[in-house]
């Protein structure tokens, strides 16, 4: 489907898990391997940027890092706002189609606000990279989503929106030349009770944004249709493979197992499964001068319970899912990996527990 | 600054906002164990897609139903998409046209993608209740608590009235968002936590909320709780065995993250210990007995 040969990991799970840093490691570590590898990040720590020396410039764009691998690596940053211009221009017939949509303020919103475009968008950068064919190996990071659930399903909403009734009737012009409601005669009382209602909740002139905008939208829409029908090819093709990432402590177990029903459920491939920043297995008792200080002991204890907590956390997950998803955990780090250096050991450490869990 | 203490006892609406992991939800119900020990009828309201309040205090799941959690305090979970679906039954009388108005895919997209409705919705609910219209068989609450999603910022959902207001100038809708808007706008009545967590990202984040809330609605938040802090180390423990190592450096980023924090927030601040206690009401009490005594020190 790629064309290209060109193998892409999707890195998924909730915020705060850790999913950029790891894409990152998994990124450095292909190139090392003499791969040219795209790291396609969305929302980077500060340092994060600074170590992969990726600053705005990488905003919708790919910058090489100063990596020294034997493969090539790039990194990009994902703005969705820019993506989605982009895709109007490039689908647009005409300058004056692009300028009606991109100058539209239901576009505004709906470039930033409707479910799942961000989430679209990322794949739909994917695509485009995937496509031409630059690097053998692409790792998308994905947006924090609590269940990444709005990001699988992108496609297929983005497809039947598009094939709903409802982009036919909204491409019904429903203003006059003067620029006021029409009663819809087609959807008769009902059509007027729509209308009236619609006029009451959202507005008639934010309606008449949106009325313009569907209308302008038009010309684009198979355009748009195909390529969503495309990713959604992309994403269950057997080039592409999914790295889900959890954080540790039994609480976070039904999280997991949820997302990796849905994963299946949808016929995407699960691969890996890592569970990340797990506290380690600590005695009560610390060292003997320790015994004595209750100050020292309460730390002992918290850190003693953190990391039961995690251990069986990760040993529940692993019954769960069973032998034919592999589950690694890494261990929670003293600082958060921000140079190429830590990232680098980070992706080692990974490599060797994934080589382990196989022999 | 009035006391953090006041403000909480003052408000009528607290909407507490935070990034997914750190620990939002509990901190929602410690919040609401505080205020109803202090007197107020308190209502905590969940708007995240899952339940998850009443796994930490130990109730049955609300199911959008009020659920009573111990005398003055009770919990409700709602959808926005059902709350909005109320609302267009509040507001066509036509019965008979209700159902087919619900299920046109015009109206399904049309208020999906309309920006900020579906937040305003679970405001125009909170502001019902809180005007005694919304529950028959319960008190009026005297304070409200929203456990506001976990996606998208904080800002989005407080910025939503407004920007519903402005586009939506006339009928009830229109009239209901000015009125959202201005409780929101009124610090003797509405009031802000956000919840964060002393390490790199989240506190980016709530820098990043901090400075969207003052520059698009001119808000500050009454109070940032900062939650699951190692404790720091005594001073005597020397030796750097890995236990203590991993606890040292830990606990060193949490330090630097709160200088960090502190240099863009100087307000009331309350700092909460990661704690050995398994979810649900030890934890939930332990973090409400943790945040009364950090309000009264801040």
């Amino acid at each position: 489907m790629t064309g290209h040969g060109t193998s892409l990991e999707v890195v998924v799970g909730a915020g705060g898990v850790g999913k950029t840093t790891l894409a990152a490691a998994m990124g450095l570590r292909s190139a090392a391997s003499g791969l040219d590898t795209l790291v396609m990040t969305f929302d980077p720590s500060h340092r994060l940027k600074d170590a992969l020396a990726v600053g705005d410039a990488a905003r919708d764009r790919e910058v090489e890092v100063d990596s020294g691998t034997p493969g090539r690596l790039d990194a990009s940053l994902l703005d969705p706002r820019r993506t989605f211009d982009r895709l109007v221009e490039r689908h647009s017939p005409s300058t004056a189609v692009r300028d009606r949509i991109l100058g539209n303020r239901f576009y505004d919103h709906l470039a930033g606000n409707l479910a799942g475009v961000l989430e679209y968008m990322a794949v739909e950068r994917l695509f485009e990279v995937a496509r031409d064919g630059r690097y053998e190996r692409v790792i998308l990071d994905t947006p924090p989503t609590r269940q990444a659930l709005d990001f699988l399903g992108a496609p297929e909403r983005i497809v039947s929106f598009l094939d709903s009734g409802a982009l036919r009737v909204a491409l019904k012009p429903w203003f006059d030349a003067g620029g006021r409601l029409r009663a819809t005669s087609r959807l008769g009382v009902l059509g007027r009770n729509v209308e009236g209602l619609l006029d009451r909740m959202v507005g008639l002139e934010l309606l008449r944004d949106m009325a313009e905008f569907f209308q302008a939208f038009g010309p684009l829409y198979e355009g748009f249709r195909e390529r969503a029908l495309e990713v959604q090819r992309l994403l269950r093709s057997p080039e592409t493979s999914f790295t889900l990432v959890s954080a540790p402590g039994r609480r976070r177990v039904a999280d997991t197992l949820f997302f990796a029903r849905k994963l299946l459920e949808a016929g995407l491939d699960l691969g890996l499964v890592v569970v990340n920043r797990v506290h380690p297995m600590v005695s009560e008792a610390g060292p003997e001068p320790q015994r004595a200080d209750p100050g020292a002991q309460d730390g002992r204890h918290l850190l003693a319970w953190l990391g039961r907590r995690d251990r069986e956390g990760v040993d529940e997950l692993r019954a769960l899912l069973g032998a034919r998803h592999p589950l690694v955990d890494l261990p929670l780090l003293l600082e958060e990996p921000t140079s190429l250096e830590a990232l680098d050991a980070l992706g080692r450490m990974l490599e060797e527990r994934v080589t382990n869990r196989r022999s | 600054m009035a006391a953090p203490l006041e403000a909480l006892d003052r408000v009528n609406l607290l909407v507490v906002t935070g990034k997914g992991g750190v620990g939002k939800s509990a901190v929602t119900a410690a919040l609401g164990r505080l205020l109803a020990a202090r007197g107020r009828a308190t209502l905590l309201v969940e708007a995240d897609p899952r339940e998850n309040l009443h796994q930490l205090l130990d109730v049955d799941p609300s199911g959008g139903d009020l659920v009573s959690v111990a005398p003055g305090l009770s919990l409700q979970h709602v959808h926005s998409r059902a709350l909005l679906d109320d609302l267009v039954r509040d507001k066509l009388k036509v019965g008979l046209l209700v159902n087919r108005v619900l299920q046109s895919p015009i109206h399904q997209h049309f208020t999906e993608g309309a920006p900020g409705l579906k937040e305003t919705a679970v405001f125009g609910h909170i502001l019902r209740l809180l005007q005694g219209h919304g529950l028959r068989a319960a008190p009026r609450p005297d304070v409200v608590v929203l456990d506001a999603p976990a996606t998208g910022h904080g800002v989005q959902w407080m910025m939503a009235p407004r920007l519903v207001a402005d586009v939506v100038s006339s009928g009830p809708v229109g009239h209901m968002a000015t009125e959202i808007a201005a409780l929101l706008a009124d610090r003797r009545r509405c009031g802000v936590v956000v919840v964060t967590l002393a390490e790199e990202m989240p506190v980016e984040e709530t820098i990043d909320l901090l400075d969207l809330f003052e520059s698009r609605l001119d808000l500050e938040p009454e109070l940032v709780v900062v939650n699951a802090l190692y404790p720091p180390l005594p001073t005597s423990l020397a030796d750097d065995d890995p236990v203590t190592g991993l606890w040292r450096h830990r606990r060193r980023i949490n330090e630097r993250e709160l200088e960090r924090l502190e240099v863009r927030w100087r307000g009331p601040r309350v700092e909460l210990p990661l704690l050995p206690i398994d979810p649900g009401p030890p934890l939930v009490g332990a973090l409400g007995r943790h945040l009364e005594l950090g309000l009264r020190r801040s």
